[in-house]
């Protein structure tokens, strides 16, 4: 039966009579050359007289199809499709990987249950995709696919499927647990066409969340931040473990009532790697372990060299993020260069430049425009003295200045290699905090990260822990939800093509009047 | 906005042309045969060295054409007149008017194979010939020119032409100021024009020793593609009249082509005009002959 999804634009057609009774009378009838008109006198039609109707132009006939097209067409037409098309969308949150009792994870019981349904429509079209990545389609529903889906679960944050994807021509079928509401939320209030729901086990305490940073009281302890919920409607108490490859750091018993999420702290000497665990487990092993990569909070190795300033050197050796150490360190990622070594390729260099005896500055500090202002360290230019004279190359980048004269230069080129033309052994400037905040400055721009404060965390994401649905779907876990509607085929684009050809038909028949009226109007004219 | 072009118009062939110039000499020849016989041939008093008779002497009369002997002989002052050469001259004249470029260029198209044809024959037998090709203004010239080369070059520019599809009007006066001398002059048109150009006829006659007028009608001219109420253009003028048309209007307009026809016919008569009046569906050669038959015996 044919439908439409905007009928009240087939208000729009009474309309229709409105564009014959605009083309009553005028100048519409078809012109014909002919070689003389003085034959055709005898034939001349006298001016209408009055009532007299005058039939209207026989163009009336293609602009009113033209319009009616339209009108259809806007009221999106569609029509019931023959061979059923469908697309399954998988929630593949890391709540499907729930261990039902006994039998398997949600996620394959459910995609079971889906395989048990198409088996029924051998002629279906299937294409099924994540609602983690709703744009990718992972073709038909196989074992391959199965897998895919079971081995990407939790990975990447799911949410409603866009509207693009919601065609009206195809069955949208869901497979989720219910156990995130935002995923039943689809565009447009539309709904599944059917949801496969299996949601039995109902506890679940889960870890969603850890973060480390340095202590700032001792930048060789990292300190430690873990968020746990219950996901579940009981109120459960687990046993909370922090292990490092050393050894367990750390201990505690937490309980925690259904939906309520606890911030555990902790304090840690520096490790390479950290790991949380609950005890006893549950139904969804996966939330119940996570690990922290530390890497990132160890301090990078800085080659020094003995010739630097001892104010440059200690300012290095203080740095939380940075650790001074051999030229021969295969670890090292940075050098100190104060004229005895030179720079490395591929290694990143901040270089000390004394070349005469140190001067005042002649102008006032400028910073560039590329230092943030949070970043500019306060310096009195009266305490500073220039030992060196930088030139700066067109390509080059000029981070510090004293009216024309570079103090910081960052150089152009694939080596990256800061220089600096600031006398560091002026004693007026060696106690102070300028000489630290501008090593941490200069090793930012060299190394490209940010060195102070540093955060690393591992992060589910808020309601990870979930495993309780939000609203049943069904009422008996398990048991599809089927509702009444049918793939349709949309006729709006072929009425549209059809009103293109009409309009296309329209602008010839325009053009070849004009045409014909314009020859002999130009002759007239001439 | 690019006018749609006719087809080049296919002059007649080798074979076709010779066969016409061969049935035509005897009605193109404008010379009296020297040796004795029944048919008559139509000649001219004019300016030549051919003798052609005497006559008294009139006030203005050359003085070297005084013939002293039958001065002497019958005692008053005789002159000697001569054949005039002129009358080995042809123009023809051919309208290349808007009118005559609808319905494909039908009467365009016969009126250069008609033209081509005649221009043939005449220089096949040693007459000048020349070619006036007029619109609203004269849109091509061909100066007079004996033998067949010419011929080939009437045949190039006759190849050349195309009538504008609209917007060219037929003015057969602006050809009489480029009647140079006597000749005779042959006119191929449609005439389809307010006093179907009896006054631009009159023009010429003033300027030539003869002329023939060859009226070109397609009956497409008097019907219209379909029944109903059409705007109808002039393609000269741009002139637009409302009509309706259907089977009553083409029987009107025909009459109304039977009426000018008619009318131009009675000019020509007055005249000494020679006419006809050719549908172009009929063949070139049978309408050619007929009128230069009829040309003939109206001499």
């Amino acid at each position: 039966m044919l439908s439409f999804v905007t009928p009240w634009c087939l208000l729009g057609l009474p309309l229709l009579p409105l564009i014959r009774w605009l083309h009553r009378g005028g100048r519409h009838r078809r012109a014909v050359p002919v070689s003389h008109v003085g034959l055709w006198r005898g034939s001349q039609a006298s001016p209408p007289a009055a009532g007299e109707r005058r039939p209207p132009d026989p163009a009336w006939r293609r602009r009113a199809l033209l319009a009616a097209l339209l009108f259809v067409a806007l009221a999106e037409p569609q029509w019931p499709e023959q061979r059923t098309r469908l697309t399954l969308w998988v929630d593949d949150s890391l709540s499907m990987l729930t261990r039902e009792e006994g039998q398997g994870t949600r996620l394959a019981l459910a995609l079971a249950q889906v395989a048990l349904q198409l088996a029924a429509m051998a002629d279906a079209e299937v294409e099924v995709r994540a609602l983690s990545d709703p744009w990718r389609s992972l073709g038909a529903l196989t074992a391959a696919t199965t897998s895919t889906l079971i081995a990407g679960a939790g990975r990447q944050a799911a949410s409603a499927p866009p509207a693009a994807l919601l065609r009206a021509d195809r069955l949208h079928w869901l497979v989720s647990d219910g156990a995130h509401p935002a995923l039943l939320q689809w565009p447009g209030d539309r709904r599944p066409d059917r949801v496969f729901q299996i949601a039995n086990v109902t506890r679940n305490v889960g870890l969603e969340r850890l973060s480390a940073r340095r202590s700032a009281s001792d930048p060789e302890r990292l300190d430690l931040l873990l968020k746990l919920s219950n996901g579940g409607n009981v109120a459960e108490t687990r046993e909370l473990a922090f292990v490092t490859d050393e050894g367990e750091i750390a201990r505690s018993t937490q309980r925690l009532e259904p939906g309520a999420s606890v911030l555990v702290k902790a304090s840690m000497p520096a490790a390479a790697r950290v790991r949380a665990t609950l005890q006893p487990g549950d139904s969804l092993a996966e939330d119940d372990e996570i690990a922290l990569d530390l890497a990132p909070l160890g301090r990078i190795p800085v080659a020094s060299d003995p010739k630097c300033p001892k104010a440059l050197l200690a300012a290095v050796q203080a740095h939380p993020a940075l650790a001074l150490a051999a030229e021969s360190s295969a670890s090292v990622k940075a050098a100190l260069d104060c004229g005895m070594q030179g720079a490395a390729a591929g290694r990143a260099t901040l270089r000390v430049v004394a070349q005469r005896a140190p001067t005042r500055l002649q102008g006032p500090l400028q910073w560039s425009s590329t230092v943030a202002e949070s970043q500019r360290v306060r310096l009195d230019a009266e305490a500073l003295q220039l030992a060196a004279r930088l030139q700066a190359g067109p390509d080059d980048s000029v981070l510090l200045a004293a009216g024309d004269e570079p103090l910081i230069v960052s150089r152009a080129g694939p080596g990256r290699l800061i220089e600096a033309a600031i006398d560091f052994e002026a004693t007026a400037i060696a106690r102070g905090p300028e000489i630290p905040l501008l090593v941490n400055l200069m090793f930012e721009r060299l190394l490209g990260q940010p060195l102070l404060d540093q955060i690393v965390l591992v992060d589910r994401g808020t309601g990870a822990a979930l495993v309780v649905p939000s609203k049943r779907l069904d009422a008996q876990a398990g048991k599809a939800v089927a509702n009444d509607a049918q793939p349709r085929r949309d006729l709006a684009r072929p009425l549209l093509m059809l009103a293109l050809l009409v309009l296309l038909w329209e602008i010839f028949a325009l053009g070849r009047q004009w045409r014909l009226l314009s020859g002999p109007a130009r002759a007239g004219s001439a | 906005m690019a006018t749609p072009a006719l087809s080049a118009p296919a002059l007649p062939g080798e074979a076709e042309l010779q066969s016409f110039a061969h049935a035509a000499a005897h009605l193109l020849i404008e010379r009296l045969p020297r040796a004795p016989g029944s048919r008559t041939v139509r000649r001219r008093v004019g300016v030549g060295i051919q003798h052609f008779d005497h006559r008294d002497y009139a006030p203005g009369d050359e003085v070297r054409h005084i013939d002293w002997r039958q001065t002497a002989r019958s005692r008053r002052p005789i002159v000697r007149r001569f054949e005039a050469e002129s009358v080995s001259d042809w123009t023809l004249v051919l309208d290349a008017s808007s009118s005559m470029a609808t319905h494909d260029g039908a009467k365009w198209r016969a009126a250069v194979r008609a033209a081509a044809a005649l221009s043939y024959a005449l220089l096949h037998l040693g007459h000048r010939v020349g070619l006036l090709v007029f619109g609203a203004r004269l849109i091509a010239q061909c100066p007079r020119g004996r033998g067949q080369h010419h011929y080939a070059a009437i045949a190039a520019r006759l190849a050349a032409l195309q009538p504008t599809p609209a917007g060219e009007r037929s003015e057969l006066g602006v050809c009489a100021r480029h009647l140079h001398g006597a000749a005779s002059v042959f006119v191929l048109s449609d005439f389809l024009a307010d006093g179907e150009m009896c006054r631009d006829l009159v023009a010429l006659l003033q300027r030539c020793t003869a002329l023939h007028a060859l009226q070109l009608g397609d009956g497409a001219d008097t019907r219209l593609p379909a029944a109903g109420e059409f705007d109808l253009v002039d393609v000269e003028t741009g002139a637009l009249i409302r009509a309706h048309a259907g089977a009553q209007a083409d029987a009107l307009a025909a009459a109304e082509r039977s009426a000018m026809t008619a009318r131009l016919r009675s000019f020509c008569a007055r005249s000494g005009v020679a006419f006809t009046d050719w549908d172009v569906s009929r063949p070139w050669q049978h309408v050619l002959m007929a009128h230069l038959v009829q040309a003939r015996s109206n001499c």
